[in-house]
């Protein structure tokens, strides 16, 4: 008897535990989407420049980014203003650079994703729209960008699942995420129960993101 | 501007264009009259395709003018500025021989997002113009299909709608049926007859000869970036003058 209120009372503090965590996490996903999706399509845009050096830039910028580790960028991001500057940014600082790591990271992706998409745009959408009298940017936000989303959202949505997992590597700036506590209250149990919960709540949130994902590819199903 | 002049819908005179070292079009000119229907034959890169291009501001000329509707749209080589260009596009329509029809708007919307977006007309109004031309496309029970679920032929109809929706001054073909089944190019070249029994103003590139013949007033033979001879329709097919053309004809 004594046993199994032992085992729920564990369950249920690991619940609380992550269930806290949880927020984190939903946090650095959530803003991470806002922030690099919007850049992505800025850095997308300048890769694609026709001026050399924003192009190349831009190229740069998505080599480095796509070819070092997340975890090695954040890292940098948090304690380089400190090595550099010398100036201590506080405890928030931690979560602030996740965030940035993460945008920033994120959007090296979503650039390539983008470019793909418009690219992949033939010549004459953009002709017929202009021998119509379509201004520039009703071309692009009329005709070619409702068609680009429809082409990149199966590597979007890639992008989005793998995001929910990396959430978890905010870990190495001891951001209190789902997986910090996870960690913590494994160690302390001296056990895997707190890592099966934590799998589980991931799981079932992709399995949530997927299902949205699904719905929104179909709503676009009606033409190809 | 003189009366005679108001006649002319298309003015094109000594155009010449280059890609890199390659000159496509060396000296090129025409007149089209208001109502004329105005055929372009010619071997495969002669320049057809550039010239419509050149005329329908989707290529710069090097040198040359080139006036539609009574507005310059360059002169010397010179380019009128964006306003300008602007009321050129409202002036005529083109026709691309792969449609470039947009995937993702039902067929109602091809045709009317112009008018509503471009030329700022109403919802209703924009309706009736659209309903209008689906009846004369026959189209009408298509309104509502987006164009992956239509025929060739009838996307090209509804690229035709669409160019016509503006009502534009003159309209350019290019190849209207040379990406149709055999089958599927008759809709399409009943429905360009039609629009020349209207007196349209029509520039057609064209490899169906026969069409050609029957529904153009004139057909203008282009090679090599010069137009190698032109005259009546009829009798250019019939009895051309210059070797290079026979030898053209002889083809079909
Ligand atoms: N954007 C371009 N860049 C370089 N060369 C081009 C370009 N467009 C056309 N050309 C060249 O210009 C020449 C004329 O091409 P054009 O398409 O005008 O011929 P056409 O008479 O329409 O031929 P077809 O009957 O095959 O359509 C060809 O040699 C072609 O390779
Ligand atoms: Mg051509």
């Amino acid at each position: 008897m004594d046993g199994t209120n032992d085992v729920l009372r564990l369950l249920l503090s690991t619940l609380t535990q992550l269930v806290q965590g949880f927020g984190y996490t939903l946090a650095i996903f959530g803003l991470t989407l806002i922030f690099s999706i919007p850049l992505g399509l800025l850095i997308c845009k300048g890769r694609m420049s026709k001026i050399p050096v924003i192009s190349l830039a831009c190229r740069l910028y998505i080599s480095v980014l796509r070819g070092t580790p997340l975890m090695l960028q954040l890292l940098l991001v948090y304690f380089g203003p400190y090595y550099v500057f010398r100036v201590s940014l506080g405890n928030d600082y931690r979560f602030i650079a996740t965030i940035i790591a993460f945008s920033l990271n994120y959007a090296a992706y979503f650039a390539e994703i983008f470019r793909g998409g418009i690219q992949s745009m033939s010549k004459g959408q953009y002709e017929a729209a202009t021998v119509l009298g379509f201004s520039k940017s009703q071309t692009y936000f009329k005709i070619i960008l409702p068609q680009v989303v429809k082409r990149v959202l199966p590597s979007v949505s890639n992008e989005i699942i793998t995001l929910v997992k990396d959430t978890s590597l905010a870990q190495v700036l001891s951001v209190a995420e789902m997986f910090t506590k996870a960690s913590a209250a494994a160690s302390k149990q001296v056990s895997v129960m707190p890592f099966i919960v934590a799998g589980l709540f991931y799981y079932a949130m992709n399995l949530l993101i997927e299902f949205i994902l699904n719905r929104v590819e179909k709503s676009m199903s009606y033409y190809s | 501007m003189s009366d005679a002049n108001n006649d002319i819908v298309l003015e094109i005179k000594d155009v010449h264009k280059s890609f890199d070292k390659l000159e496509v079009l060396k000296g090129i000119s025409m007149d089209v009259k208001r109502g004329e229907v105005v055929a372009v034959i010619g071997p495969s890169g002669g320049g057809k395709s550039t010239l419509l291009r050149c005329a329908t501001t989707l290529e710069k000329v090097d040198n040359g003018k080139i006036v539609i509707g009574g507005d310059v749209l360059c002169d010397g080589g010179k380019y009128c500025d964006k306003a300008t260009e602007k009321e050129i596009r409202s002036k005529f329509g083109l026709v691309f021989q792969n449609f470039n029809l947009f995937p993702h708007f039902s067929v109602r919307r091809n045709v009317t997002e112009a008018l509503i977006h471009v030329h700022k007309k109403s919802k209703d109004e924009a309706n009736i113009i659209c309903d209008e031309l689906l009846l004369k496309m026959d189209l009408v029970e298509k309104a509502d299909a987006y164009p992956c679920n239509l025929s060739g032929g009838q996307q090209q109809r509804v690229s035709i709608a669409r160019a016509l929706a503006t009502n534009p001054e003159i309209i350019f073909f290019d190849e209207p049926t040379s990406a149709l089944d055999p089958e599927l190019t008759k809709g399409v070249l009943t429905v360009i007859k039609e629009l020349a029994r209207e007196k349209m103003t029509m520039v057609i590139v064209t490899h169906e000869m026969a069409f050609a013949r029957d529904v153009a007033d004139r057909i203008v033979f282009m090679d090599g970036g010069v137009i190698v001879e032109e005259g009546p329709a009829y009798e250019l097919v019939t009895n051309p003058q210059q070797e290079r053309t026979k030898a053209f004809l002889a083809g079909y």
